[in-house]
């Protein structure tokens, strides 16, 4: 072993044991990195969660048209998706915003409709349902959010009153068209703040009916099979499609949304960057200590024969060290704690306010976590470089000293 | 040019420091040459530039004039990373202050002297060995420096200034921070392993008893070399 690493291990691992001042900068790069890692992993988690929720009402790939899309199995959109082997399913769909009426209770939810059948291959609504059935939905029937039939206070069974802004066209035609009469079939819940405030699903029938589209759609959400590169297919099909239609991923269709996740996560990660680099100082620290108090040592090393980059190399592997096993327990330690978040969440709850508050408050009884490899190693170069640069500054100050002042201080 | 035989020379070596507006001229011209096995004490008083010349001879410092050779090599005109280099196989240096590594072993310190030069083997392990065993220390290899007596570290630090077979051994008031009688015993052991090994020994020391015991004694007296050179 060449000797600036002997003499480094040695220096942090005096008599085989953990010094002191190796324990305490470790314990500081631990703590770093595994705050980083959960913040990431549990930024990541809502952004994973919010995505998940956006492919589980949207489809991973929606398609839509500056025009109305043609509804049924003949139309040239279809043909299309049902030739491409990455597509599982795909289920049209029409909306748009219509007033709902309940016990003169008004509302402007948005409004969606679909083919149920098809649907249920791309869309997991069924997950969703907090009363009613899928089962029962007709086209005389429609599915509330939440939070609508809350502030409708409509419940499983009861007649809501739907007006379209097709009645407002045949009133400019003196004709006068009845509001739709349609008997609440479910309650859904995402979980998404602004799909569960204000959403109405019906059948495509329904939809088309309060529209005026005939047999037309707006778009089609698709399902792809597991594994499938969303954006290749997603090319594939802007490729085979009519240049006015659009094949979108849930990503582009939620751009603004996902830069923001992403904006956050970025930023908090750099924000909790500095309690790696705060970290990182007191190897700095520690290790400009040890060089003061070994001056006369690192005199002695330039005396018989040992190079200043030598010496260097020295301080420069012990903060290097220091980083790796402060990085790897921290890593330890982070994954430990993201595996028992619930656990210590809960706990934490039934000490405070309550677990049952706490629920009700937070709207989540799981905290979503969702690491990814981009991230980890993100986390592991840069406390590897941090720890290896806190290590230069007193590397630089060891090789700078000249061996005959070196024995000489005091 | 060295004379055959001579194994450290130096000729006009001068060395100046500033002090406030002056300059204080520490070294005026030193001649020194110091033959292969041969042992020279340097006395002289406290800021005579004792220290300074060893620091020279070791090519820790550069002189302001003058010439230096190790062996017949212009040490002087060798750059800064063939002299470091040089010096680890030319010289051992034993110190007032000991200077152990305090987290290695009396072995393992001895041993230091040749990892710096490249590397541990079984060989470096069996000379290290032997030459604690001649120091004395067969049995304390493994005691930390914090667990050896003042004498004891001396003698870690005579054995790990022979380790590399050094043609040369500078010695700075190696009894400095020794008891009379420890001091007597590590000055005689570094003569008689200096000898066995073939190693000149150029010992600075304030004990003219001590300085009696070398082969030739110098007297250093204000910069400027007094006695038999």
């Amino acid at each position: 072993m060449p000797w600036p690493l002997y003499l480094a291990f040695k220096q942090l691992f005096p008599s085989g044991r953990v010094s002191f001042i190796t324990i305490i900068s470790t314990v500081g790069i631990m703590l770093g990195v595994t705050i980083m890692l959960m913040v990431t992993g549990i930024m990541g988690g809502f952004g994973y969660q919010v995505g998940r929720l956006i492919i589980d009402t949207q489809g991973e790939i929606q398609i839509t048209a500056r025009h109305l899309l043609e509804g049924d199995k003949t139309g040239g959109v279809e043909k299309i998706l049902a030739a491409s082997p990455s597509i599982v399913a795909a289920a049209p769909f029409a909306r748009g915003v219509v007033m709902i009426e309940f016990a003169s209770r008004p509302a402007f939810p948005a409004i969606q409709g679909f083919d149920f059948d098809r649907m249920k291959k791309v869309i997991p609504l069924e997950r969703y349902l907090l009363a009613g059935s899928l089962d029962d939905l007709d086209d005389d029937s429609v599915i509330l959010s939440s939070m609508l039939a809350r502030s409708l206070g409509a419940q499983i069974g009861d007649k809501v009153s739907i007006f379209s802004p097709l009645m407002f066209d045949r009133l400019n035609r003196n004709e006068v068209l009845l509001p739709r009469e349609a008997r609440v079939a479910g309650i859904f819940q995402i979980g998404h703040q602004q799909l569960d405030s204000a959403t109405v699903l019906c059948s495509l029938r329904l939809m088309q009916d309060l529209y005026g589209l005939d047999r037309r759609v707006h778009g089609y959400n698709v399902r792809l099979s597991p594994g499938e590169n969303v954006d290749a297919v997603a090319a594939a099909l802007n490729a085979a499609l009519p240049p006015d239609t659009r094949a979108l991923t849930w990503l582009e269709a939620n751009a603004e949304f996902q830069s923001i996740i992403t904006f956050e996560q970025n930023m908090i990660f750099f924000l909790m960057a500095f309690i790696v680099l705060v970290a990182t100082f007191s190897i700095t620290i520690s290790l400009l200590m040890s060089v003061l108090r070994k001056t006369r040592e690192i005199g002695l090393l330039g005396a018989m024969g040992g190079k200043a980059r030598q010496v260097a190399l020295c301080f420069c592997v012990q903060g290097l060290f220091l980083g790796a096993v402060g990085t790897g327990l921290g890593l330890a330690l982070g994954f430990t704690l993201l595996r028992y978040r619930d656990h210590i969440v809960h706990f934490v709850a039934r000490l405070t306010v309550g677990q049952d508050v706490f629920e009700k408050f937070y709207q989540f009884s799981s905290l979503p976590a969702h690491t990814v490899t981009k991230d980890v190693v993100f986390i592991i170069v840069f406390s590897l470089i941090a720890s290896t640069l806190a290590g230069l500054i007193p590397a630089w100050r060891a090789a700078k000293l000249k061996p005959v002042e070196a024995l000489r201080s005091e | 040019m060295s004379d055959p035989g001579t194994v450290l020379r130096a000729a006009g070596l001068r060395k100046n420091y500033p002090s406030g507006d002056r300059t204080l001229e520490v070294l005026r011209g030193v001649d020194l040459a110091i033959g292969a096995g041969e042992s020279v004490s340097v006395r002289g008083e406290s800021g005579s530039g004792k220290s300074t010349l060893l620091n020279i001879l070791a090519g820790l410092d550069r002189p302001d004039a003058g010439e230096l050779w190790w062996d017949s090599e212009p040490a002087n005109k060798l750059g800064l990373g063939e002299l470091t280099a040089r010096r680890g196989r030319f010289l051992g240096m034993v110190f007032q202050s000991y200077y152990l590594i305090p987290e290695i072993d009396a072995a393992a310190n001895v041993l230091m002297a040749a990892r710096i030069l490249g590397g541990v083997g079984a060989g470096e392990r069996d000379r290290a060995a032997a030459l604690l065993k001649r120091v004395g220390l067969a049995e304390r290899g493994h005691h930390l420096s914090s667990q050896l007596s003042g004498g004891e570290r001396q003698r870690v630090a005579v054995a790990r200034a022979l380790m590399n077979r050094p043609a040369v051994i500078l010695a700075d008031e190696p009894t400095g921070n020794l008891d009379e009688r420890t001091g007597d015993e590590v000055i005689s052991l570094l003569l008689e392993v200096c000898a066995e090994e073939r190693a000149a020994l150029v010992l600075v020391t304030h004990n003219p008893t001590h300085a009696k015991k070398t082969g030739r004694q110098l007297n250093l007296i204000q910069g400027v070399m007094v006695g038999q050179n």
